[in-house]
């Protein structure tokens, strides 16, 4: 077995062990968050952390999957692994025609063109409250089943998400280490040389764009089966930034720094509640301390620090 | 009909005017380090908050509680880029972009705790009645906000034109390298940028104050529009800015009232949207002229 | 000696002495000022030609037309019966035209077999689902291009490193490592910007020695150089620039005994 397998291994059996052992429902569902957080993180670290290409709009993908499945099933009926397709849909032709122009921008410029859609798309959830009931939120999303069994039931929710993270974990790697995946970290590198090479750099972080969109899109899915109530703040420009920081926390271009920053960004805020009013500005901190001393992320920097200690030590 | 236009046009330079002074800020600070601070609305924020206090509050005579509002946030300022900006080891624009946002919910979660929850109103500079125009309606106010926007503009203008340090930030926005081998000593330069940007954004805060709901969430929504109009007149240059945030004030007010309210936050992304995908040098091409 | 598989001799070398890219009254202006003013000259197949001249001569302009980063104001560029103008860049290296960068431009982030691997870009096929569904041809492609990269290295010279992060390298083997990844596209013409600039006497001569391997596999190479004795020494052809001009063409012998160019040379000493 490669070294690969052997991860998803464990990581598969922690998913069953984790199921079988856990009884408290209010766990169940935290750690189901953290597994459509890690969704979210590793949708974004295909494009962020592989392909160098920033979006600060990412929650708007995230909300057209929830949105999309959440109207098609509670308004008109459809039964959800029939909206799924759908939602998919609708967040891939979106990125197309929205990343055919904002994929030309570099730096900065991508960083605000993504944040403007992102903004938008906010507004329209918002805004279009014949459908998406506004401000006030969307009631009544039903909960997903297969046959005899529902996912009503925590547990069984959670089996799914995490086994559907699972499943894209491998598929994630498998993309990685191809043509493909070695293709975008060329562009990370250097895009003038990875032009040199004969890679449609336009192309392919289109490509990368739309299928990151897909699984953001996948996500929102789950969120709204699982919550059944969907409101534009679980959207918004602050969840964009969060994506990105989980990315970034967790290490840019690892995959399984996905699944670290997505937890730890999803725990933060339950160990900051005992902070109450402290919150945002241990938030913020947080933020900006982790950024300044270890930018590599959290994964690398760790690494880092421990290896230099250990060549300190050796020296001596 | 002309009243009604009329009254929009009012309305939308009132707007247009603070998204200007916001936009300087932004642009001010790019074209000398080349950053984009996604915290400057906070800035705004805080110099609202500050007048507030200081005004509202203690008391103090109102063009007292100004300078000393302006020139606190500004020092916030600097201390903001000695603590989070100076100190990143790999300044490279996502590890920026997650600091200063990083910044923009420390510097809200401070406000909150420093002022509370509740949003302010404070009364306007001055009470005259509103002046009636051909049947709309002019707030004293609005007055002194395009006044006060013109006279920062003015100043600014002055500063990089006729006196020897606003040269040398000039020339340092154009080529940090060459400014540097004249001895112009850059980190001071870019020391004087963040001081200069964030005491327009609070001058944008505290001439809002009176027409607005004052609160510590108050500054982000305002710090985006703020770039939208910098990115449309043109990221990097004064008149740029202000054009930007004059011509989005209007569309603003416009498609407000022509269309409907609810279309009021999306117009100033469309708009951001549509001169990215288009020109991304803003109305007058600033990314050639990238300087004041 | 064992054939290379990735570069097929006999095909190119029957091509020899024909006329493989035709550079044809090319202009180009930035602003106001002329760059290149209709420079025409031809490239051999099988040959090492020289492109040299001063500072500011339009080298490197000319150098960013053939791979097609500027499109010409006037003029054609001809490539292999093919006018390649307007052709993105990508495009120019399916066409078999690949390039080196004058500071080189590595994946430092991969290792040195990455590097090589990414190079074969434009040869290989497997896309998204490829990947995905890790189909047996695509598993083969995969180790074919493990294969190449391999073949492809120790012919350069640096398969001790393969597993070296490519950014960890001293800057020569930097060079020999894109130039190994340049040859990995399978190219007609290989077009070096600089190729010597940076490198010590020992690197040069070494480099020197590597690019007339690579015309002896029939590949054909058009040389930037500002510095002139690695030129001299491997060129068969040497064309002069001066400022946007073509101010003389021939064996070096003929340039090094021409006295526009030494005149070129020499006035620009200020």
């Amino acid at each position: 077995m490669t070294r690969d397998q052997i991860s998803y291994v464990i990581f598969f059996a922690a998913i069953v062990a984790t199921g079988l052992i856990l009884k408290n429902y209010f766990y169940f569902q935290l750690i189901t968050i953290i597994g459509i957080n890690t969704l979210l993180a590793l949708a974004l670290n295909m494009l962020l952390g592989y392909a160098g290409q920033i979006s600060l709009g990412h929650a708007a993908f995230y909300g057209i999957g929830a949105y999309t499945s959440g109207i098609l099933t509670a308004t008109y009926g459809f039964n959800p692994w029939m909206a799924l397709p759908c939602a998919l849909m609708l967040a891939i032709v979106i990125a197309v025609v929205v990343g055919f122009p904002t994929l030309k921008l570099t730096g900065y410029y991508l960083g605000m063109g993504t944040l403007g859609f992102g903004m938008i798309v906010h507004i329209v959830f918002r805004e279009w409250s014949s459908v998406t009931g506004g401000a006030s939120g969307f009631m009544g999303i039903p909960p997903l089943e297969i046959g005899h069994v529902s996912f009503f039931e925590p547990r069984n929710y959670f089996f799914l998400v995490w086994f559907v993270v699972l499943l894209s974990f491998i598929l994630c790697k498998r993309l990685i280490n191809s043509r493909t995946g070695r293709a975008l970290k060329a562009i990370h590198d250097s895009e003038n040389a990875a032009k040199a090479v004969g890679i449609n750099t336009r192309n392919l972080k289109l490509k990368i764009f739309v299928f990151s969109a897909a699984l953001s899109a996948l996500a929102g899915f789950l969120y709204a089966h699982m919550i059944s109530f969907i409101s534009p703040e679980s959207f918004s420009f602050l969840v964009s930034v969060k994506i990105v920081t989980m990315v970034v926390i967790g290490g840019m271009a690892s995959i399984w720094g996905s699944l670290l920053g997505a937890s730890l960004l999803t725990m933060l805020p339950e160990w900051l509640h005992a902070f109450s009013d402290f919150e945002m500005v241990v938030y913020g901190l947080i933020l900006m301390v982790v950024m300044i001393i270890t930018p590599q992320g959290l994964t690398r920097g760790i690494i880092e620090i421990y290896e230099r200690s250990r060549s300190a030590k050796a020296k001596r | 009909m002309t009243q009604e236009l009329l009254q929009y046009l009012f309305s939308g330079i009132t707007n247009g005017a603070i998204y200007a002074v916001i936009a300087i800020g932004f642009s001010m600070l790019y074209s000398s380090t080349e950053l984009i601070n996604f915290a400057h609305g906070e800035f705004v924020m805080l110099g609202a908050l500050s007048l507030v206090t200081l005004w509202g509050g203690f008391g103090l005579p109102l063009p007292m509680a100004f300078i000393l509002s302006v020139f606190g946030v500004a020092l916030t300022g600097l201390v903001f880029e000695r603590l989070a900006i100076r100190t990143v080891r790999k300044p490279d624009h996502i590890v920026l972009i997650i600091i200063t946002v990083g910044a923009s919910i420390f510097l809200r979660g401070v406000s909150m705790l420093i002022w509370g929850k509740d949003a302010y109103s404070l009364p306007a500079f001055t009470d005259h009645p509103p002046l009636d125009l051909i049947g709309a309606r002019l707030l004293p106010q609005s007055i002194w906000i395009v006044f006060i926007a013109l006279v920062c503009a003015i100043l600014l203008h002055l500063f990089f034109k006729k006196t020897l340090t606003g040269k040398a930030m000039e020339a340092t926005a154009i080529s940090k390298k060459a400014a540097w081998l004249t001895g112009i000593p850059s980190e001071k330069m870019i020391l004087l940028a963040f001081f200069f940007s964030t005491g327009m954004g609070a001058v944008a805060g505290i001439i809002i104050a009176p027409i607005t709901m004052v609160s510590y969430d108050m500054g982000t929504m305002l710090g985006l529009k703020g770039f939208c109009a910098a990115m449309l007149g043109g990221l990097g240059s004064l008149w740029g800015s202000i054009l930007g945030g004059l011509l989005l004030g209007i569309l603003e007010s416009f498609g407000v009232g022509i269309f409907s309210s609810s279309l009021k936050d999306a117009i100033a992304f469309l708009v951001l949207l549509l001169i990215l995908y288009v020109r991304p040098g803003g109305i007058i091409m600033a990314k050639d002229v990238k300087r004041f | 000696m064992e054939l290379l598989k990735f570069m097929n001799d006999q095909d190119q070398q029957k091509q020899n002495g024909n006329i493989l890219l035709k550079i044809e009254s090319v202009s180009k202006a930035f602003g106001g000022v002329q760059a290149l003013w209709e420079v025409s000259f031809d490239l051999q197949a099988g040959l090492i030609k020289g492109l040299i001249g001063p500072n500011g001569a339009g080298k490197t302009t000319l150098f960013n037309l053939v791979t097609g980063i500027f499109r010409p104001d006037n003029g054609q560029i001809i490539f292999d019966n093919q006018n390649i103008q307007g052709r993105q860049v990508h495009d120019l290296v399916n066409l078999g035209i690949a390039r080196t960068f004058q500071n080189v431009e590595i994946f430092g982030s991969m290792s040195v077999a990455e590097n090589v691997m990414v190079g074969q870009h434009v040869r290989t096929r497997s896309g998204f689902w490829g990947a995905i569904t890790r189909v047996p041809w695509m598993v083969r492609e995969e180790n074919n291009i493990w294969n190449n990269a391999m073949e492809i290295l120790s012919f350069v010279g640096i398969e001790d490193l393969a597993h070296r992060k490519s950014s960890e390298l001293p800057f020569g083997w930097q060079r020999l490592l894109e130039i190994a990844r340049a040859l990995a596209s399978n190219p007609k013409v290989l077009l070096l910007d600089e190729p010597a600039a940076g490198l010590n006497a020992t690197e040069t001569r070494q480099l020197g020695k590597l690019l007339k391997k690579i015309q002896k596999k029939g590949i054909t190479l058009l040389l930037v150089e500002h510095d002139m004795s690695l030129t001299m020494e491997i060129c068969d052809r040497i064309v002069v620039l001066d400022q946007g001009k073509k101010l003389a063409e021939g064996t070096p012998r003929e340039i090094q005994n021409n006295a526009s160019v030494m005149a070129a040379y020499l006035g620009m000493g200020t």
